[in-house]
């Protein structure tokens, strides 16, 4: 093993690179939840006539390795005059990477809660937009948290793709140090220890909403 | 500006050959991580805590650290522990190491699917253990764990593209290696983009199949 000695020089690069990999993971999971949630919604309560082309579109990308997409965000977009610094550029493509995958997530759960309520509030005089916010979505909820949290674990794993496309994240300073110094698995089992304490926190933060749920909306689990 | 696929023709047979070698990696990676699975999903059910616990902890890792950091590792941390292998192989090495976990989660809840019960109920018929689980358990849970079976195996083909990290000449680093010398990336992009949605089209049709297949075999019996 070696000593601490080889790993200190590098060691504040794989902090910071840590560092991007948490604000990778901060801004793809704050923007593509949003996202997926209206995807899924409209997918599952909406127009028709909007529907289908989200559908489309979502299987679209659920059919492309991320590689791609990123690639398309950062080497193919430029083409058309769309210049975005790597970081722009790789948030943009894990958004659309993840949005897409999400809302298969949620639109299970969704579809979980019986059809029937909708129409039963439509029935009572009830908005559809109140509807979806106060009957559909308070049962729709506890279901979606373990698959959420499993796809933002997956997630938070595929920004280490920004890596591919000059983003200086963990796992590129992860690599960089180790074809330096010639010690690979030191800076990669350092990156994965990092990889793996990220993934722990998003686990305990589901535990923590899965219990305030079922606190708040007495769900038998 | 527009899109200009005259350059297509000229390039082709260069990512045909990036994707036989995506389609020969998929395809080593399903054929090793299948028993992979079935191997953790029996030892997850295994009587001693000890063997349960350890691959329990695996799992976890293997399904916590980003592939990508899992390929780096095979391709450079591999070698200084003596074992040094050409980028295909490290790539299934890799990608066989994270799967098999996958799969033996899917195995273990297409088992856990059938009730207990039939095993006491062979049991008590004399049924020898071995020609339980395969006569009697295993064809029941086929319907359960062929869905995600397949969705996992076209995530194996899509993972196939984080291979281009570690110069493994498929699909992704073909198409690479091909726009930078034809500086339109957007037009190779989508005809790669195209190559993998045929791809992940024919697992798809197996899983249909599959699916027919199994419940002709449920309505004979």
């Amino acid at each position: 093993m070696p000593a601490w000695s080889v790993i200190a020089p590098y060691w504040p690069n794989l902090v910071s690179g840590f560092w991007i990999t948490v604000q990778l993971s901060f801004w793809t999971l704050l923007l593509a939840t949003p996202v997926a949630l209206a995807i899924a919604l409209i997918r599952e309560t909406g127009p028709r006539w909007a529907a289908l082309p989200l559908s489309l579109l979502v299987n679209a990308v659920r059919l492309l390795p991320a590689l791609i997409v990123l690639y398309v965000v950062f080497y193919g977009l430029p083409q058309f005059g769309v210049r975005l610094k790597p970081f722009t550029a790789a948030t943009l493509g894990l958004v659309a990477m993840g949005a897409a995958y999400m809302s298969e997530d949620m639109r299970g759960a969704i579809a979980a809660v019986p059809k029937g309520q909708l129409s039963a509030a439509a029935a009572l005089g009830l908005p559809r937009a109140h509807a979806i916010r106060r009957i559909l979505l308070p049962q729709a909820l506890p279901l979606m948290v373990p698959p959420y949290m499993t796809r933002a674990i997956i997630m938070v794993k595929g920004t280490s793709l920004a890596s591919m496309v000059s983003v200086a994240d963990l796992t590129a300073e992860a690599t960089r140090a180790s074809s330096i110094t010639y010690q690979p698995y030191v800076f990669l089992l350092i990156a994965g220890a990092f990889y793996l304490a990220l993934n722990g926190v998003l686990a305990l933060l589901q535990a923590l909403a899965e219990r305030h749920l079922r606190l708040r909306y007495r769900t038998a689990a | 500006m527009a899109l200009d696929f005259s350059a297509i023709p000229t390039v082709f047979p260069a990512l045909l050959k990036g994707a036989a070698v995506t389609l020969e990696l998929t395809l080593a990676v399903l054929v090793l991580a299948t028993p992979g699975g079935a191997l953790v999903a029996l030892m997850r059910g295994a009587p001693s805590p000890a063997l349960r616990g350890a691959v329990t902890g695996a799992s976890w890792i293997f399904r916590g650290i980003p592939p990508l950091l899992l390929l780096f590792f095979a391709f450079f941390g591999l070698p200084l522990m003596g074992l040094t292998l050409p980028p295909l192989p490290a790539a299934i090495l890799a990608m066989t190491a994270y799967m098999s976990f996958y799969f033996g989660e899917v195995f273990a809840s297409g088992l856990a699917s059938v009730p207990k019960g039939q095993w006491q109920a062979a049991a008590a018929l004399g049924l020898p253990r071995r020609r339980v689980l395969f006569r009697i358990i295993l064809p029941q849970t086929i319907p359960a764990a062929l869905p995600p079976y397949i969705s996992h195996a076209t995530e194996i083909l899509k993972g196939t593209a984080l291979a281009a990290a570690v110069a493994v000449p498929e699909l992704t680093s073909a198409a690479k290696k091909v726009f930078v010398v034809t500086f339109r990336p957007m037009e190779v992009l989508i005809v790669a983009a195209a190559i993998y949605a045929l791809m992940d089209a024919a697992l798809l049709i197996l899983q249909m199949l599959g699916e027919r297949w199994s419940a002709r075999r449920r309505a004979r019996s």
